[in-house]
């Protein structure tokens, strides 16, 4: 007993102690960027001294963060998610801020409460979640995430900002596989969206159905249920390009500039050209620190957030983008072995919470700069300047820290 | 103690495992084949990448009147944008443009808020730049990180002819108003848009097409050199020619000088309009750059209301014209014999009533037959025909012609009019409230709660003049010949009309004997109104119809709160077409 204890703590300090290693390295990498990108690097507005400012005020708060007792939190986690929701409804009665409702303007800087209505939703719906007299195996279980997590992203997507309620919505699947709701559940979840998107085409919905119907036949359910949900699925999918024709070109478009504001030949494709010419020319050693054509020459936009890594690949190559994506893959592996080695339920489902948000930021901003996704503004943890934002990471990986001390 | 509670297996694990490996090894993929194996191609691409993506401009089209003058013309201007993201410090290099183009920091700060329209989208900030101010930007060009101008065009208008209500005017355009508009013209905030008049009707026309250039550009943003390669030209837009007279539209504005109202001259064959005036009106060059607020207040709210085009959005009550349509509904169905007299001794006592009704000659006209009645506008006589006529008949004859609805001329903002029928009357004053007899009474002297504007007049008289069949009303030369519904009466109806018109202006008592005109062999048809209104004196209306050279052109006069139509509206249009036939002539002659 005694030496498994003395293990298990061992683990424990040893994951803590990786977690600070990893988050060194990261925010290195940011600073050296954003001191290569910042044309006067010491100077009160450039991004390099803002964000060392942010920094130092994020690891006090991470320090404080790491100390709070995750009973605490679970007790308040209903009032902490109330209070954020009420924080992210506040900057709707206030003047936009960049024509958006997304910021609060505190004069010195503006605060965007959707950064912690993130992690707001993973609390709460841990909380649901850990109930002990939840029956996981009763399919009506899901209701309550889904409707918090949909409540949260609502208001976030009228903000507007979809990109974060994308986030939002991130960790509901996770959390569910991980408190062990029925993989046919987690189909039937997945399944209509799926369907949607491949119903654009007849080669992928025709493969989706036969998929589809496979996996219908292993998953163990009433079979009247399966044939009822398997031909609702195809209808759905049938109907879709229907429903998508019969729409009026404006509405269409509408539609399309919604999930894609900057749908403008002159607007976002730009950019992403901008953004793979840099990264490209990267090569596997990069052209050298400072010394970024497409980055010193102002090509790439928003390159001290959003388009950070393409500044990274352009001076330091491929070896550093598998230094930054390794560092991501540990970050992430840490928090998922750390949630499976918990002893408490809740912490652990936080974790796995906190983990899909965290990744779903690195793979949509690393999807965005090579063109694999629309650009829709979403930073990278750590790297990425902006204080909000860089602030809330540090309050997650804070948290993962109090809880594995548990 | 080892996982006492948490219910998280060994699959889960592995499978959320599964999921972060594969989303990120297939982003390292990604990137592996952008640096690694297609890094030749970028690395080159980035060797001349140095290059930005300019909108260039084309000056929109002209507007011509019919005989090819300039009506509206182009001049050059510089604007200045800045690409908020690439400012400095805003504030700073605001204070600096300040002190150089004459336009304080607190416009361009309104601007640059109007404008704005992303963080790398450039921002117009202000206008109507000279060529000097310019140059002195360009020699502190470090100083202004993220400025840029450019070249605009501005429209000009013909000195001599500035008709602001049919040419319209451009307008700035709104960040919020761009997703009303056509997104293939690719507006942006800041951009010229038309915005009334044919300026808007034909803006779709009229607009350029944009074009791309994309030029090298150095550290500090200077343009080095332009690549022709993949540029698209900008196009100007179509000009467009006008069914306008200029010389004619001079005239006319000139003798409205002074005087509310409208003036229309059109040609009955092809529904052209040769000049449409409306008065008072104003100067169209204060929208040309900066617009003063106080000058555009003053505009607002001028009582005599110079914004407003009375010709299409005019609202007058009709008055005796619409005598004609009470005469169309006797002799289409055979009420009264044309040739029958009525005496009219000045006033009417509709049976059962002790009200007077008044013709306007208090000593009456004596007996009146229908062409006499129409050619002195006797009321007696319509007030006493009017009684055999339903009204629904009389409305829908008065529909038939285009009163209640719109001309579809090509111009925006046009205006219905109202015809009131027995579901008016019902609305508005209940179902007892008023009487069909009573109604007619007014209507046949087209007052009451007739609403009609001169353009709807002028529609009017060229169903007459065309004896049913005419072209619709347009203002583009160009626009294809489409025609009203056609309208259908026997011959000797059209006959006893147009016998009436001819009398108006030209028997010995005709109400319209001021028009008649002197030492022509044109036969120049007309009907007079005296539209009585709560605001004053009654409008002088007159609408006429006359043939030179084998085509037959029409012309409508309306002076607001003028007088009577026989006093002041004749004599105008007498000079008006009077006018019109000597410069054919001259014409001719040359």
């Amino acid at each position: 007993m005694i030496f498994m204890d003395n293990s298990i703590l061992k683990g424990v300090r040893d994951s803590i102690l990786r977690l600070f290693f990893i988050i060194i390295g990261l925010t290195a990498f940011s600073l050296v960027t954003l001191y290569s990108i910042s044309d006067n690097p010491l100077s009160f507005s450039s991004s390099f001294y803002r964000q060392s400012v942010f920094l130092i005020f994020s690891s006090i708060v991470f320090i404080i963060v790491q100390n709070i007792k995750m009973k605490t939190i679970h007790d308040n986690s209903t009032m902490i998610f109330i209070g954020t929701l009420i924080f992210c409804i506040i900057p709707f009665f206030l003047p936009r801020v960049e024509y958006t409702y997304r910021w609060i303007d505190f004069g010195l800087f503006y605060i965007q409460p959707a950064e912690y209505l993130k992690c707001a939703t993973v609390i709460v719906i841990a909380k649901y979640l850990s109930n002990n007299q939840l029956k996981v195996k009763d399919n009506s279980i899901i209701i309550i995430p889904l409707v918090l997590t949909l409540m949260s992203a609502f208001i976030v997507l009228n903000q507007p900002d979809l990109g974060t309620a994308v986030i939002i919505c991130a960790p509901l699947l996770p959390m569910l596989l991980w408190a062990g709701v029925s993989n046919f559940l987690i189909f039937l979840m997945i399944a209509p969206v799926v369907t949607i998107l491949a119903a654009s085409n007849i080669i992928t919905f025709t493969i989706w159905a036969v998929l589809m119907f496979i996996f219908f036949i292993i998953f163990h359910a009433n079979i009247v249920t399966k044939s009822i949900l398997y031909f609702a699925n195809i209808f759905t999918g049938l109907l879709t390009p229907f429903l998508w024709n019969n729409l009026a070109e404006y509405q269409k478009q509408r539609i399309l500039t919604f999930l894609n504001p900057d749908l403008d030949p002159m607007g976002s494709a730009y950019h992403i050209i901008q953004s793979i010419t840099a990264i490209g020319s990267g090569g596997l050693f990069g052209k050298g620190w400072g010394l970024g054509s497409q980055t010193q020459l102002k090509f790439l936009p928003v390159q001290e957030s959003d388009f950070i890594l393409s500044v990274i690949a352009e001076e330091f190559g491929f070896l550093g983008i598998l230094c930054v994506m390794t560092l991501c893959f540990l970050l992430i592996k840490t928090l998922l072995d750390i949630a499976f080695r918990s002893s408490d339920y809740f912490g652990s489902l936080v974790i796995i919470g906190l983990a899909s948000i965290l990744l779903s930021h690195i793979f949509i901003n690393s999807a965005m700069t090579i063109g694999l996704m629309p650009v829709k503004g979403l930073p990278i943890p750590f790297i990425s300047a902006g204080g909000s934002f860089l602030l809330s990471c540090f309050i997650m990986v804070g948290l993962v820290i109090s809880f594995s001390k548990n | 103690m080892l996982k006492i509670d948490n219910k998280a297996d060994i699959f889960h694990y592995r499978a959320l495992l599964f999921i972060l490996c594969f989303s990120l090894f297939s982003l390292l993929g990604r990137y592996f084949y952008l640096q690694v194996i297609d890094y030749e191609r970028h690395f080159s691409k980035s060797q001349v990448n140095s290059v930005k993506a300019l909108t260039t401009y084309a000056p929109r089209g002209l507007i011509l009147d019919r005989h090819g003058e300039i009506l509206v013309n182009n001049y050059p201007t510089y604007i200045l944008t800045v690409t908020p993201y690439e400012l400095k410090d805003r504030d700073e290099e605001f204070i600096k443009l300040s002190s150089i183009i004459d336009v304080s920091v607190e416009e361009l700060n309104r601007k640059y808020n109007k404008f704005y329209r992303g963080r790398f989208l450039p921002t117009t900030i202000a206008k109507n730049l000279t060529f000097k101010e310019i140059s002195q930007i360009e020699e502190m060009r470090l100083e202004f990180p993220g400025v840029q101008y450019s070249r605009s065009d501005e429209r000009i208008y013909s000195p001599i002819l500035n008709d602001a209500h049919f040419l319209g005017y451009l307008r700035e355009l709104d960040r919020d108003a761009i997703p009303n508009f056509d997104k293939k013209l690719l507006y942006r905030a800041g951009e010229l848009i038309g915005w009334q008049g044919v300026e808007k009707q034909y803006e779709k026309e009229l607009r350029f097409s944009k074009g791309v250039d994309y030029i090298e550009v150095d550290t500090y943003g200077r343009q080095i050199l332009r690549l022709n390669d993949n540029s698209i030209p900008a196009f100007p837009g179509e000009d467009l020619s006008l069914t306008i007279d200029a010389n004619l539209q001079r005239y006319c504005r000139n003798i409205l000088e002074g005087k509310k109202g409208s003036v229309l001259v059109s040609n009955v064959d092809t529904g052209e309009i040769l000049s449409m005036v409306s008065a008072p009106s104003y100067d169209l060059s204060i929208y040309r750059g900066e617009t003063l607020d106080s000058e555009w207040n003053n505009l607002l709210k001028n009582e005599d209301n110079p914004l407003l085009n009375r010709s299409i959005a005019g609202l007058y009550p009709a008055g005796s014209k619409l005598k004609l349509i009470t005469v169309i509904n006797l002799i289409e169905k055979s009420l009264v014999d044309p040739l029958d007299s009525l005496l009219c001794t000045g006033v009417y006592i509709p049976p059962g009533s002790t009200n007077e009704f008044r013709c306007w000659n208090e000593n009456g006209h004596g007996l009146v037959d229908l062409n006499k009645a129409i050619a002195q506008s006797c009321n007696v006589y319509f007030y006493e025909t009017v009684q055999l006529i339903n009204l629904k008949d009389w409305t829908d004859t008065a529909k038939e012609f285009g009163f209640n609805e719109l001309t579809e001329i090509d111009l925006p903002n046009e205006k219905n009019g109202l015809i009131p029928d027995k579901d008016f009357y019902i609305r508005n004053y209940g179902r007892w409230g008023w009487s069909e007899r009573g109604v007619l009474l007014n209507l046949t002297l087209g007052q009451g709660d007739i609403l009609i504007t001169p353009v709807q007049a002028l529609r009017f008289i060229n169903h007459i003049a065309s004896r049913g069949e005419t072209p619709q009303l347009r203002l583009n030369l160009s626009k294809e010949i489409s025609y009203y519904d056609k309208i259908v009466y026997a011959e000797k109806t059209w006959n006893h009309i147009w016998d009436g018109m001819f009398d108006v202006v030209n028997a010995d008592q005709g109400s319209g004997w001021r028009a008649r005109l002197k030492g022509l062999d044109v036969k120049l048809f007309g009907k007079t109104s005296t539209a009585e209104n709560p605001h004053g004196e009654p409008h002088a209306w007159f609408i006429g119809f006359f043939d030179i050279e084998g085509s037959t052109y029409s012309i409508v006069v309306m002076v607001e709160n003028g007088g009577g139509g026989g006093a002041v509206a004749s004599p105008i249009a007498g000079d008006i077409v009077s006018y019109y036939i000597n410069s054919f002539k001259s014409l001719a002659g040359n």
